[in-house]
């Protein structure tokens, strides 16, 4: 996403009008400062504050540690390290990796589905399907999870009790399935913003290229997959990324849901890990080290996923 | 824990925000009249959070009592306790939190509280021992204690007559009622198993006299998997074996469902309870009872859940107003009566022994007395239980490992094993003295 030239340039064209009036040099600044300001101050500072913390750690000089002989001092990389051996950490990571793995391709592609139908001319009543298929992205997440918590539920869902009646037993909580059970939460919350996403890129598909497509005998399904997809995959690699990231990030859901399954532990995501070593385990050092790792494999995935994909576009180009 | 939203207080945020532009010095009439919360009295109102029920009028009493000490109380919800923690290592926060005992000795390590022992050694006397003995750190006094859980069995007594098995009094009848009752009814269990309600693992630990950590001299023993916790874990490893338990999470409707459709036969736990299942199983009333926790050979010996305190955080400057304030509200006769009828606790201040509410019969329980049966449990409680550095962690470890046990990936002497390493590593990583004699 370069888009440095065509602005500098028409900048350059511009100076000698701005010199005549020196107040405009202070216009630019003034629009951005809100901008820059709380970027600085709510996204660099406390990055540099958690690198910061993480190479430090507190200790006490022996004994019981009552009395304030906690010191801090310099650890170097020693909570990485601790980090990286915790394995209860690293499944975390294994785990919220197995769950983008299979919810991401799902969520987008039904997404995709969702949004190509609605921008053909098959379906009636277009927009109350938008919208009902958007209403569960305003519901909170915590809301959602709380809501979903009572359909998983033995004793009390209808549907394990219906399907129990059937003679089907299922555990929407087991060991094996609640990561699934997760999944389909954030399938269900986030599908909608990924079709309205998906669906504004069709907009800008102009209508001409679709219709040559048609006079030239191409069928509805031909246009989606030949011309609509390949024109609004920069909107695909958006709803990707914005994807990927907010697997990663899996907190609220598996928060949740831990007050009604013990099958998922305090550790169970990356992100509920650092919560518990920060507030359980009394460690903000170990835990900003570990909020450093799961920052620094979001962007390593991010950069994967956008290389991948930028291949991918220039042999189609 | 329960499934209730968490709200954010807004009052105490906007009051925080303007002290904050106070000090950036944006607000040119700042320092002057403070807020309509200092109107009362000369000085800053002294910030009290805590979370049981009625404070709000037992401070508004104070208040009226006492203009010159006002007191501003804000109610804690969801994760205020650890809002607490973060804003009092940033130099901010109340002035008094309420607090579990268990998490006393992080806040000690980390100088989070202030010793409070010049205002209070004098009232020692008006609480019970281990009520005392959990506020007391190396000598020094912390806070105020307000609550305890002593724990006894609440049973069914028309289940156990209706297949003409005895209540049991010591766990091994329990265990052999748990088959009976079993073999009577396949939908009967003697007991939930909730692998995350760590209370009622500390409780049984405590009962048998075992802990999680101890003090030796100038070094933190570490006791999670010890004789004592073992003899726990065998016991509920048999049950959980024999499938004489059932597995579900306590507070979930899923849990409420069970016991409502008479699955449970018995619940363990601490004197708070009883409301808890009132409100949660009204259709059975009458039709439980209350019995002391069965013991091992018949002596009589209860365990603790744990309790609470209010202690005096780094913050405070007005120590001797928040010491005369927390006595006022734990000890006085007329304060500790509203606290256990209207705040629900069981009380650590011996005149609320005394009290009318403790004394009631409840139609509930078929007209029993059954805080007689709590009171006793408090006086036999051991005075094993010590709580240590990072607690929290290790009921983590502990709750983390028991979900594994439940799906029979794990068993309960091999949680206690990890659990009790891990802190092992863990308190020597912080640099503190540790022997283990595991």
């Amino acid at each position: 996403m370069s888009v440095v030239p065509l602005p500098a340039r028409r900048a350059a064209g511009r100076r000698p009008a701005a010199r005549r009036t020196g107040g405009r040099h202070v216009a630019p600044y003034a629009f951005a400062a809100p901008f820059v300001v709380l970027f600085l101050v709510f996204l660099v500072a406390p990055i540099v504050l958690a690198l910061w913390q993480s190479m430090f750690r507190q200790r006490a000089a022996g004994g019981l540690g009552f009395g304030g002989t906690r010191q801090r001092e310099f650890a170097g990389l020693g909570n990485y390290v601790t980090a990286l051996t915790d394995t209860g950490f690293t499944s975390g990571f294994a785990r919220v990796l197995l769950y983008g793995a299979v919810q991401v391709p799902v969520m987008l592609v039904l997404a995709l589905v969702l949004a190509l139908l609605f921008d053909s001319a098959a379906v009636r009543f277009g927009r109350f399907f938008q919208a009902a298929v958007f209403v569960p992205y305003a519901v909170p997440g915590v809301i959602a999870a709380l809501l979903w918590g009572f359909l998983y539920q033995p004793g009390v869902s209808p549907i394990v009790g219906g399907l129990t009646s059937l003679g089907v037993d299922v555990d929407l909580l087991a060991p094996g399935t609640v990561l699934w059970s997760l999944a389909n939460i954030a399938l269900w919350s986030n599908t909608g913003i990924n079709v309205v996403i998906l669906y504004a890129a069709l907009q800008s598909v102009p209508a001409e290229v679709g219709e040559a497509a048609r006079v030239d005998g191409a069928s509805e399904v031909r246009v989606a997959l030949s011309i609509k997809l390949p024109m609004i995959l920069p909107a695909l690699l958006l709803t990707t990324l914005s994807s990927i990231i907010g697997t990663l990030q899996l907190f609220s859901e598996p928060n949740v849901l831990r007050t009604i399954t013990s099958n998922i532990t305090s550790d169970y995501t990356p992100n509920m890990a650092i919560y518990t070593t920060s507030t359980e385990a009394q460690d903000p050092h170990l835990a900003a080290a570990m909020a450093v790792l799961l920052g620094v494999s979001t962007l390593v995935l991010s950069l994967v996923v956008l290389r991948i994909s930028n291949r991918r576009n220039g042999a189609l180009a | 824990m329960m499934w209730t939203t968490r709200t954010s207080p807004a009052a105490p945020r906007a009051g925080r925000a303007a002290a904050l532009l106070c000090t950036v010095g944006l607000l040119a009439a700042c320092g002057g009249g403070g807020g309509d919360a200092a109107a009362g009295g000369g000085d800053d109102p002294i910030q009290f959070w805590g979370w049981v029920p009625g404070l709000e009028e037992q401070v508004a009493q104070w208040n009226t009592e006492n203009p010159d000490t006002p007191v501003e109380f804000h109610r804690m919800t969801g994760d205020d306790g650890k809002k607490v923690e973060a804003a009092v290592d940033a130099g901010a926060g109340p002035d008094i939190v309420q607090l579990s005992t268990h998490d006393l000795p992080d806040y000690v390590i980390n100088d989070r509280v202030q010793p409070i022992t010049e205002f209070v050694a004098d009232t020692e006397d008006l609480y019970t021992p281990s009520s005392w003995q959990s506020v007391t750190l190396a000598g020094e006094v912390y806070g105020v204690p307000q609550g305890s859980g002593p724990t006894a069995m609440m049973y069914r007594a028309d289940v156990f007559e209706k297949h003409g098995i005895a209540v049991p009094t010591t766990w091994d009848e329990y265990e052999q009622a748990a088959a009976a009752l079993h073999a009577a009814d396949p939908n009967v269990y003697i007991a939930g198993f909730s692998p995350s309600e760590i209370g009622q693992w500390t409780q049984d630990v405590s009962q048998a006299g075992g802990t999680y950590f101890g003090i030796e001299g100038d070094a933190w023993s570490v006791q999670v998997d010890s004789p004592e916790s073992r003899r726990v874990a065998e016991r509920w490893q048999r049950l959980l074996d024999a499938g004489l338990v059932k597995t579900t999470q306590m507070w979930t409707p899923e849990y409420w469902a069970s016991v409502n459709a008479g699955e449970i036969a018995t619940i363990t736990y601490a004197a708070w309870f009883p409301v808890q299942l009132q409100e949660n199983v009204a259709d059975q009333a009458g039709l439980w009872r209350v019995a002391p926790q069965p013991t091992y050979d018949g002596t009589s010996v209860a365990g603790d859940s744990g309790g609470a305190a209010d202690v005096v955080l780094a913050g405070a400057d007005d120590l001797e107003g928040a010491a005369e304030f927390l006595t006022w509200i734990n000890s006085d006769p007329e304060q500790v009566e509203h606290l256990i009828s209207v705040g629900g606790i069981f009380p650590t201040a011996l005149v609320g022994f005394e009290s009318e509410a403790l004394a009631e019969e409840m139609p509930y329980f078929g007209g029993q007395r059954i805080y007689d049966v709590f009171r006793q449990a408090a006086e036999v409680v051991p005075p094993t239980w010590t709580d240590g550095p990072a607690n929290g962690q290790v009921d983590a470890d502990i709750t983390d490992g028991f979900g594994a046990v439940a799906t029979g990936s794990s068993t309960f002497a091999q949680v206690l094993a990890e659990a009790d390493a891990a802190a092992t590593d863990r308190l020597t990583d912080m640099g503190l003295d540790v022997v283990d004699p595991s």
